[in-house]
């Protein structure tokens, strides 16, 4: 089964939180979380559209602190798991998901306070396009994270079926500039890439992780690191 | 989808409003009808409460 249609299977969906966020996943979900948290900052209120909501993790939390958010994603099965998220926390009053496309969003210019996409780039074919739709929808801010060319990623991704798209800073930036937006700032993290941290029970995750922690603390830093968090503005 | 989304969304294609069409709803959303651009008469589905405005290029 092809990536695409993989992504898209009714029990692909249901399985999909169970498979990646246990065991070490579990410390992946948590620093993802807090990531859009620090950007985003208090959201109560807020219109936010999430690109690539998958099943809802990141849509229900910010529903949950009082935003209006639309999560969108290709797949129907993924966001019928996002629709039960929702409903069990009481939150379905302030979360709508719909299917769309990232490049043509079906919503006017200047909407939203805020626009996210996590583990979206790495697997977009034209990134320059999409951040612009990104761009076009949100009158403040956008958020997202990529992978990195120059980290353990490299030699993870070389190892995976569907490979994925890896970016340096420099490519960031342009396409950041290229999209209308400018950089307010960034995070960097994981030298371990998140394959790793799947495999590995929950008992020995956090000792490792600590160690990554490290790791990422001393002079080579954000280099090493396979995962950036990137926050901009709308210029 | 609730009915208030009709105030945000619009066609994907070329941004005109859209007309929602009901076919089945609950106390609290729509659940099964058609979304219909004002302008270009593109049709898209609304299936288990999830509206689908892939562009008809993308759809399965």
């Amino acid at each position: 089964m092809k990536g695409k249609e993989w992504y898209q299977a009714d029990d692909v969906a249901q399985e999909y939180d169970a498979k990646r966020f246990s065991d070490g996943g579990r410390l992946i979900d948590r620093r993802e979380k807090e990531a859009v948290l620090d950007a985003l900052g208090p959201v109560e209120g807020k219109d936010i559209l999430e690109i690539a909501c998958g099943t809802g993790r990141f849509t229900v939390m910010l529903a949950e602190r009082g935003a209006n958010i639309i999560g969108l994603d290709i797949s129907s099965a993924m966001m019928a798991q996002g629709r039960q998220k929702a409903k069990s926390t009481g939150v379905e009053g302030l979360v709508e998901f719909m299917r769309g496309d990232a490049a043509r969003l079906p919503f006017p210019d200047d909407h939203f306070d805020a626009v996210f996409a996590m583990r979206f780039f790495h697997l977009a074919e034209t990134p320059a396009k999409f951040l612009a739709e990104m761009c076009r929808v949100s009158k403040d801010q956008v958020f997202f994270d990529t992978f990195n060319r120059y980290s353990t990623r490299s030699v993870y991704t070389w190892l995976l079926p569907m490979g994925s798209r890896l970016y340096s800073r420099v490519e960031v930036e342009n396409l950041l500039y290229g999209a209308g937006l400018e950089l307010v700032d960034d995070a960097h993290d994981f030298v371990l890439p998140y394959g790793f941290y799947r495999e590995i029970p929950n008992e020995v995750a956090g000792r490792i992780r600590e160690l990554d922690t490290k790791l990422r603390g001393s002079t080579v830093g954000e280099k090493l690191s396979s995962v950036s968090y990137w926050n901009a503005r709308v210029r | 989808m609730k009915e208030s989304l009709m105030d945000i969304i619009c066609c994907p294609m070329d941004k005109h409003d859209l007309d929602l069409e009901i076919d089945s709803q609950d106390d609290e959303e729509v659940l099964e009808g058609t979304l219909v651009c004002s302008e270009c008469g593109e049709r898209y589905p609304i299936e288990d409460g999830i509206p689908n405005l892939l562009p008809p290029d993308m759809r399965d």
